[in-house]
């Protein structure tokens, strides 16, 4: 009669697959975690550029109406006079100037 | 015992499969099934019950230095909404709205809807800013919500606001473009709105293509114009201008850069501000640059010379016999002055705008060949990217009877739009070749990626040499007979031509006593950097274009001379030896 041997493994194996399914399980929670904080961010930094660029397009009002406002001035008004006359003068080298 | 472990092994695992099983299932409930109403629950803690915030992409003008200055972006601040079935004291409520509002509540309006008790959400004010929004929503009055607001705005108000166009909800409960570029390229500005609310599951497993790689980043984003704003505002305030003076019935204008059909800046008044259109008239709404035809008048002359010169129908050194009025097919034709000049050369013709000397050229032409030529430059719509742009009526041209080549050599009986009319004159300063009129310049995509708008071929219609002649002509015309001359300017060459039509009658035949001005010029004359066009329809108290135009065309030239530091082209006297 033979003697037979009985293998044992170092750790139970409901141990280990417990473990596993604790592991997965732990993995899910962790991801959808990140899942949720990467969509809390992306919103938070959407509604953050939208607020600065809210704040650009006022700005940007800012600069229409002083663009409008230099447009309309009148300069005669104001006793500015048109220059009485404009005499272009030839570019000269930049050697020139030393 | 071997059975047993393994029994106890597939019962764990069965275990872990139904809960697997379980999430999988709860995930797809509450992921696919009910996940829009999850992102709904999850909108109403910072929005409004009617949907997500709104979204949209930017318009931008483009300064000279390239710089990006919005014409059209997004604002966000806070809205009211009241709960009447949980509002207890009205009376606190308004005045509490009042203070902080920025426009004023109407009280008859208030109160009304605070007694519709079977309704929980009616809007009472909107666009409060983000201090006023919390100053409100810290008071915590029961039966008022303080939400987020997000609309469209339009930093330069009536700035160019007839091309950059409108959002509104129109026929359908959806904002989107309905005028302008807002319309025409609505596909590129609208947003979908599911940003905030990426849905990872059910995108990863419904459509992982879309996931890794977005189609909708290759398709949204914010489109750049080639318009200038400043040139813009000085364009929109002489605009103004011309209008308030000559009490006319609509002015507008072009400024173009005739090389690649770039507008720099455009605009008709009357029109509106984009932020409050309340009280805006429809009609205002639509754009009648591209959509309203027009008798031009006599800046077709130019294009009729260039005709005969291309086709060899006429020279330079060519004269005709001007008897001041002429009959053909009935009806007489006779010059603006009824006067004749004998025998009268091209060059006077343009000068003095002589309406038989085009006639004759018409004559000389002939009518295949005018058709030919007419037809290349106004039979086609320009294709500018605006919607609802309408084509020229020729249809006097379809017709044997003579008459309606020799009018139409002047610019009457056949009408145009005003970007078709810059189109073909562009083709005098660009060596023949009309460029394609066009707006935008580029698209940035939400990807990153600029997509660059490539302006379509332009189409020759004449030779270098025959545009060359007239524009040589044209500087004539500036130099020596517009104003007299005084109006030349020493260190560049302009070339122009003025224009004036009688208006049509409704029932047919035309005003004796009623007129549409044009104007239209390019300079550097042989090196053209712009080219402008403008119009005043129904001036009163004036009946020719170079008394309406000649002076705001001028001081355009002379802003853009010194804003784009265009060279001087001709030779000055200078005080350095």
């Amino acid at each position: 009669m033979s003697k037979t041997t009985v293998m044992r493994l170092p750790v139970s194996p409901i141990k280990a697959l417990l473990g596993g399914a604790l592991l997965l399980m732990l993995t899910y929670v962790a991801l959808i975690a990140m899942v949720m904080n990467y969509a809390a961010l992306t919103v938070g930094f959407a509604q953050s550029v939208r607020n600065d660029e809210a704040k650009i397009a006022s700005l940007e009002a800012t600069y229409f109406s002083m663009l409008s406002e230099v447009t309309k001035t009148d300069y005669a008004a104001r006793g500015y006079a048109k220059p009485i006359a404009q005499v272009f003068v030839p570019s000269a080298p930049a050697t020139a100037l030393r | 015992m071997r059975a047993q472990f393994r029994f106890r092994i597939r019962l764990i695992f069965l275990g872990i499969i139904a809960i697997a099983l379980l999430i999988v299932v709860r995930l797809y409930f509450v992921q696919i099934v009910h996940g829009d109403d999850y992102a709904l629950k999850a909108d109403r803690q910072f929005t409004s019950s009617a949907g997500g915030l709104f979204d949209r992409g930017s318009i931008y003008f483009t300064r000279k230095d390239g710089t990006l200055i919005s014409a059209a972006t997004l604002e966000t601040g806070f809205l009211v909404a009241l709960n009447p079935q949980t509002l207890t004291n009205a009376d606190t409520a308004y005045a509490a709205i009042q203070k902080v509002a920025s426009t004023s509540v109407d009280r008859e309006t208030f109160f009304a809807a605070s007694r519709k008790t079977n309704q929980v959400y009616i809007e009472v004010a909107h666009h409060l800013s983000d201090a006023a929004g919390h100053a409100l929503a810290t008071q915590k009055i029961p039966g008022i919500q303080v939400l987020r607001e997000r609309w469209r705005s339009y930093p330069g108000d009536t700035l160019a606001s007839q091309a950059v166009g409108i959002v509104s909800f129109g026929s359908t409960d959806t904002l989107s473009g309905r005028t302008g570029l807002e319309a025409y390229y609505e596909a590129t500005l609208s947003r979908t709105g599911d940003a905030a609310y990426k849905n990872f599951f059910a995108t990863l497993f419904s459509n992982a293509g879309d996931f890794l790689v977005d189609a909708k980043n290759a398709r949204e984003g914010n489109v750049v114009t080639t318009i200038e704003p400043a040139v813009e505002t000085r364009l929109a305030s002489d605009l103004a201008a011309v209008q308030a003076k000559y009490h006319s019935k609509e002015t507008g204008g072009i400024i173009m850069d005739p090389a690649t059909g770039a507008i720099i800046a455009l605009g008709s008044v009357p029109t509106y501000d984009s932020n409050d259109l309340s009280s805006v008239r429809p009609s205002v709404l639509g754009n009648p640059l591209v959509e309203h035809v027009y008798e031009f008048g006599s800046i077709m002359k130019p294009l009729t010379m260039a005709s005969g010169l291309d086709a060899g129908a006429i020279t330079t050194n060519s004269t005709y016999k001007d008897t001041g009025c002429i009959t053909v097919d009935t009806y007489t034709i006779c010059n603006f002055d009824l006067k004749a000049r004998g025998t009268a050369t091209m060059q006077q013709i343009l000068s003095q705008s002589l309406n038989l000397g085009v006639a004759w050229i018409a004559t000389q032409l002939g009518q295949e060949k005018f058709r030919t030529y007419f037809t290349s430059l106004f039979g086609q719509k320009t294709g500018i990217d605006l919607p609802s742009e309408t084509g020229g009526l020729l249809g006097n041209l379809s017709k044997p009877q003579q008459i309606g080549y020799d009018t139409a050599a002047f610019g009457q009986g056949i009408a145009i739009t005003p970007v078709q009319m810059v189109r073909a004159l562009s083709a005098l300063a660009n060596g023949g070749a009309m460029t394609n009129p066009h707006l935008v310049s580029a698209i940035k995509l939400d990807s990153g990626v600029t997509r660059a708008i490539e302006a379509k071929d332009s189409v020759p219609v004449f030779s270098s040499r025959a545009t060359e002649e007239v524009s040589t002509m044209l500087t004539y015309v500036v130099d020596h007979d517009l104003a007299h001359g005084k109006d030349t300017i020493p260190s560049m060459s302009v070339a122009a031509k003025t224009g004036t039509a009688q208006l049509t009658k409704p029932g047919g035949g035309y005003y004796k006593d009623r007129y549409f001005h044009s104007f239209f010029g390019y300079f550097p004359s042989y090196a053209p950097r712009f080219i402008i066009l403008l119009y005043t329809n129904d001036p009163q108290g004036v009946q020719y274009a170079s008394e309406t135009l000649t002076s705001t065309f001028m001081d355009l030239t002379q802003f853009l001379i010194e804003y784009y530091h265009v060279p001087p082209d001709r030779a000055v006297t200078s005080t350095n030896p």
